[in-house]
């Protein structure tokens, strides 16, 4: 697999999947014109990445968004169940969940995420 | 006319609104004025939580107004259509409120107006439930986006949100929503 590098725009993150160092990344806003359309391609990759992933490689998530919006809470909701499926099966991944010491709302949400899963772990990183 | 838009300014900056659009609205709109309001929050040195709340709920109205108005010039798919309706964004008493409006069809109101009312009674615990079950259900095609946003807006708010229909004629309604923060 290659990498997929996306770069941030005012209203959509930048994304960042590496298949060598297995540390992903998820960074800034997202609020797209369409997050069905924007997010397809993240997807395709994410499906085909967990396709071929071993069970024993270590995998780590980074969620840094400063402001998401409720089409993009959606979009994070699939993605989590994703992992959090793939995790049952005896994948090992995490999410590390990075928020500013000032921004409440963005902690409030990653714990309502964080609760609705059973296998898949949350850190919470505070910046 | 031309003597009277001073007048016009003068009545928006008493009734403490600080942005009004009417017009068509795209994401560009979107992006251009949603970034204007977090920097000029930001100058006043606004809480981070505050000013992401009312960001948030900006968000959430005026990408509501692009994807309900019944007055719309479709394009490929229907998150480009150039939408028509209202904005308002101000500050009085140390709140911020936000207002959105467009027109929409009678068979728009009588699911928006149930939704909106079921909203009303409930809690914030309620709504955080009510929200994670909407995101879980796959939207309809009616909704497109599960009503959402309006529980994302009733969320943030600090008080309850309000909301009219106006009868235009038989066929539509003039929506109108109000939020605090």
């Amino acid at each position: 697999m290659t990498k997929l590098h996306i770069k941030a725009t005012k209203s959509s993150p930048e994304i960042l999947l590496d298949p060598t160092t297995h540390q992903h990344t998820l960074k800034g806003e997202s609020y797209p014109e369409n997050s069905l359309e924007f997010y397809r391609e993240f997807f395709d990759w994410i499906d085909a990445y967990i396709d071929t992933l071993e069970d024993t490689q270590e995998v780590i998530f980074n969620i840094e968004l400063i402001y998401f919006n409720s089409s993009s809470s959606k979009v994070l909701m699939d993605l989590f169940d994703i992992f959090d499926d793939a995790c049952e099966e005896g994948k090992s991944i995490a999410v590390n969940w990075i928020y500013n010491e000032d921004n409440d709302a963005i902690l409030e949400y990653g714990e309502e995420f964080a609760e609705d899963y059973e296998n898949l772990k949350f850190n919470f990183v505070v910046i | 006319m031309i003597d009277s838009y001073y007048k016009f300014q003068q009545h928006l900056e008493r009734e403490g609104i600080m942005f009004s659009f009417v017009g068509p609205v795209s994401h560009n709109v979107v992006e251009g004025v949603g970034t204007v309001l977090r920097n000029k929050m930001e100058l006043e040195e606004v809480s981070m939580n505050v000013s992401l709340k009312v960001f948030s709920i900006f968000i959430e109205q005026i990408q509501n107004v692009i994807r309900y108005s019944a007055d719309r010039i479709p394009q490929d798919n229907f998150e480009s259509d150039i939408s028509f309706g209202m904005l308002i964004v101000g500050e009085k008493n140390k709140q911020y409120f936000l207002i959105g409006g467009n027109r929409v069809t009678s068979e728009q109101k009588e699911r928006l107006n149930d939704f909106l009312d079921k909203l009303a009674t409930m809690n914030k615990d309620e709504l955080k439930q009510f929200y994670k079950e909407r995101r879980k259900a796959q939207p309809d095609e009616h909704s497109k986006g599960a009503g959402l946003g309006f529980i994302e807006m009733a969320r943030k708010s600090s008080e309850p949100i309000k909301y009219n229909f106006e009868k235009i004629d038989n066929e539509s309604y003039y929506f109108t929503i109000e939020t605090v923060v």
